[in-house]
C-alpha cells in the first residue's frame, strides 16, 4: 500500500507541480482582479487623466484642443481666488501641527494605568466617526449668532458685548472652520500617538530612571524621538485632511463669505460641477496634488529623511 | 504627590471630554426643542422635551427613500468589501512574479486621496452609464487598501501547518479559504465590516457628484438639501441630523476595538 503510494508521487512528478503552480498563479490573478480593477480605474486613469485634461481645452460637448500650459498660466498668473483658495489650504494645513501637540497631550494623558481611561479615549475619539456633514451642521448651530452657544458663553462671560458672526466674517471663518475639523480630527490623531506611546519599550523609561533622568528630559530624549513615525503620519493625515474637508467646508460655510474659507478642493468642485470647466478643475487637482506630495517629502525630510519607509518595514 | 497628579490628569481629561462632548449636547437639546430655538439667550435645559422634531422629519422630507439608497449603497460597499479585500488579501500571501509591483502599486495608491479624482472619476462613470445608480454610488469604495493588508495579515497569522495539513487530507483551495482562512480571520472581518460601513454611510462628495436624481440620493445629501431649503424653522433639521449620527454611533460603539485596529493597523503596518 505504503509502495503504491510513493510510485504514484513519483509519477505525478514534476508535470503534477507544475500544473498546481499554473492553477494556483490563475487563482492569484483572479483575486486580485478586482480590487486591482477598482484602483486602476478610480486611481491610476483618473491621476493620467487629470494631467491629460490639464493640457487640453475641453468641455463635455465640446471636441478636445491642444492647449499646453495655458490653464496653469490662467491659474499662477491671473485667477485670485486660487491664490485665496491656496493660502486659505495652507493655513488649514498649517493648523495642524497645534491639533497634533494638542492630541500628543491628551495622548500622555490616558497613556498608562489611569482608572476610566478607556472611557476617555472613547470620548475623544467619538467624534471621528461621524458623518461630516452633520458634524458641519452641529458647528454651524454652535457658531450660531444668536441660538449658538459659543456667542452665549462668550457674551455671558463678559468677553464680547455683541454676538459674532463667526462664519459670516471674513476674518473668523476660516478659523471657525478649522476648530470645527480639529474637533473632528483629534481623537483619530490621539489613537495613533497612542498607538506609538504602547510601543515604546518600557525598559528605556526604567533605566533612565536608574540614571536619573528627570521626567521632562525623559520626554525629550525618549518619547518624542521613539513617537516620530506616529508623529509624521499625523502630519501627512494632516496633509490629506484639507483634501478631506471639503464636506466640512462645503456644509458650513460653502467656501464663503466670498472666498474667505475657499479650499483648493472646494475650489476645484466649483470649477468642474458649477462651472463645467472639467479642464481647469483638473489643472488645479493637478496642483493641489503636487502641493501634497511636495508637503508630505519636506515632512519626511524634517522627521529626518527616513520616516516613510515605515510603510515598507 | 502621585495622588494629587492622578487627580490633576482626572481634572484635564474630564475638561476636555466635556468640550469634546459640548457639541453632542448642544444638538440633542436643539432637536428635543420646541420653543423658538432662535431665542437669546437660549435655554441651557430645553423647557419641556419631546420628539415631535423627529416625527416632523419623516414628513418634511423623503426621509425613507434617503435611508433606503443610503441602506443598499453601504450593504453593497461592505458586501464587496468583504470579498474582494480577502480575495486581493489572500493573493498576497502567496508568492507570484510582479509581487513587488502590486505592492508598490497599492501603497501608492493610499497617497492619492479619492477626492483628487472627481473630474476623471466622475467622467469614468458617466461613460460606464453608472451615473444615478447604486452601482454608480458604490463602484470607487469596493476595494479599501487598509482593509487588503488587514486581510493579508490576519492569514499569514494562521499556522502554515494548518493549512498543510488541511491540504494533506485533501481539501481544495477554496475550502481551505472557506474552511480554515476565514473562520479563523473574524476579527479581521469585523473590522473590515466596521470601516466600509462607516465610510460609506458618511460619504458625501462622490453622492453629490454623480446623483442628480432626487430619487437615488443617500441620507448626507438630503441633510445638506433640508439645510438649504428649511434652515429657519425649527429643531427638525438638527433631528434629522441626530438621526443620521445615531447608526455611526453605536457601530462605533459596538466595535470600537475592531474599527481602531484597522485604522492604525492600515497606519502604521502599510
Amino acid at each position: 500500500m505504503a509502495r503504491a503510494k510513493t510510485d504514484d508521487f513519483a509519477a505525478r512528478g514534476s508535470g503534477w507541480w507544475q500544473r498546481r503552480r499554473t492553477r494556483e498563479l490563475a487563482l492569484v490573478a483572479c483575486f486580485l482582479l478586482p480590487s486591482l480593477t477598482i484602483f486602476f480605474l478610480y486611481r491610476v486613469l483618473p491621476l493620467g487623466w487629470n494631467v491629460l485634461l490639464s493640457l487640453q481645452y475641453w468641455s463635455p460637448l465640446k471636441p478636445a484642443r491642444w492647449a499646453g500650459l495655458d490653464h496653469y498660466e490662467e491659474m499662477l498668473i491671473y485667477d485670485e481666488v486660487f491664490w485665496q483658495a491656496l493660502k486659505n489650504t495652507l493655513i488649514f494645513i498649517g493648523a495642524s501641527p497645534f491639533a497634533i501637540a494638542l492630541a500628543l497631550g491628551i495622548a500622555l494623558l490616558v497613556n498608562g494605568n489611569l482608572k476610566g481611561a478607556a472611557v476617555y479615549r472613547s470620548i475623544v475619539f467619538l467624534s471621528y466617526p461621524l458623518m461630516t456633514v452633520a458634524v458641519g451642521i452641529i458647528w454651524r448651530w454652535m457658531y450660531d449668532e444668536r441660538g449658538g452657544i459659543i456667542n452665549f458663553a462668550l457674551r455671558e462671560s463678559g468677553i464680547i458685548a455683541k454676538p459674532i458672526p463667526f462664519l459670516q466674517s471674513f476674518e473668523w471663518a476660516l478659523p471657525s472652520v478649522i476648530v470645527a475639523e480639529v474637533w473632528q480630527v483629534l481623537g483619530f490623531y490621539m489613537i495613533i500617538i497612542l498607538t506609538g506611546l504602547q510601543s515604546i519599550p518600557p525598559h528605556l523609561y526604567e533605566a533612565a530612571s536608574i540614571d536619573g533622568a528627570p521626567r521632562w528630559a525623559q520626554f525629550m530624549r525618549i518619547t518624542l524621538p521613539m513617537l516620530k513615525p506616529s508623529l509624521f503620519l499625523c502630519v501627512v493625515i494632516g496633509i490629506l485632511n484639507s483634501f478631506t474637508s471639503f464636506d466640512l467646508v462645503y456644509i458650513m460655510t460653502n467656501g464663503g463669505p466670498g472666498h474667505a474659507t475657499e479650499l483648493l478642493i472646494t475650489y476645484i468642485y466649483k470649477s468642474g460641477f458649477g462651472q463645467t470647466k472639467f479642464d481647469y478643475a483638473a489643472a488645479l487637482t493637478i496642483m493641489q496634488f503636487i502641493l501634497l506630495l511636495l508637503l508630505t517629502l519636506l515632512a519626511n525630510f524634517i522627521a529626518g529623511g527616513n520616516a516613510g519607509s515605515l510603510e515598507h518595514r | 504627590m502621585q495622588r494629587r497628579q492622578t487627580f490633576l490628569r482626572h481634572c484635564a481629561l474630564l475638561g476636555i471630554c466635556a468640550g469634546m462632548l459640548l457639541p453632542f449636547y448642544w444638538v440633542l437639546k436643539t432637536a428635543v426643542t420646541n420653543e423658538n430655538i432662535y431665542a437669546y439667550p437660549p435655554r441651557l435645559l430645553p423647557a419641556s422635551p419631546h420628539l415631535f422634531n423627529f416625527v416632523d422629519v419623516w414628513y418634511f422630507i423623503p426621509f425613507p427613500r434617503y435611508l433606503l439608497n443610503s441602506l443598499i449603497v453601504s450593504a453593497l460597499v461592505v458586501g464587496c468589501n468583504i470579498g474582494f479585500n480577502a480575495m486581493a488579501g489572500y493573493a498576497l500571501t502567496k508568492s507570484f512574479p510582479a509581487k513587488r509591483a502590486v505592492l508598490l502599486l497599492f501603497l501608492s495608491c493610499m497617497l492619492i486621496p479619492f477626492q483628487a479624482t472627481i473630474i476623471p472619476a466622475y467622467l469614468i462613470t458617466s461613460k460606464l452609464g453608472l451615473l444615478n445608480s447604486y452601482f454608480g454610488l458604490a463602484l470607487p469604495l469596493l476595494s479599501t487598501i487598509v482593509c487588503i493588508f488587514v486581510f493579508k495579515a490576519a492569514f499569514e497569522a494562521v499556522p502554515q501547518s494548518l493549512v498543510d495539513a488541511a491540504r494533506i487530507d485533501g481539501l481544495g483551495e477554496w475550502r481551505i479559504i472557506l474552511r480554515i482562512l476565514l473562520p479563523l480571520s473574524k476579527a479581521a472581518i469585523a473590522t473590515n465590516v466596521v470601516l466600509a460601513f462607516i465610510w460609506s454611510w458618511n460619504a458625501f462628495l462622490w453622492p453629490l457628484i454623480i446623483t442628480r436624481d432626487p430619487t437615488m440620493q443617500t441620507l448626507p445629501l438630503g441633510l445638506a438639501r433640508f439645510l438649504s431649503y428649511l434652515e429657519d424653522t425649527t429643531g427638525a433639521l438638527y433631528a434629522f441630523a441626530v438621526m443620521v449620527l445615531v447608526p455611526s454611533i453605536f457601530v462605533f460603539l459596538m466595535a470600537q476595538k475592531e474599527f481602531i485596529r484597522g485604522l492604525t493597523s492600515g497606519a502604521t503596518k502599510g
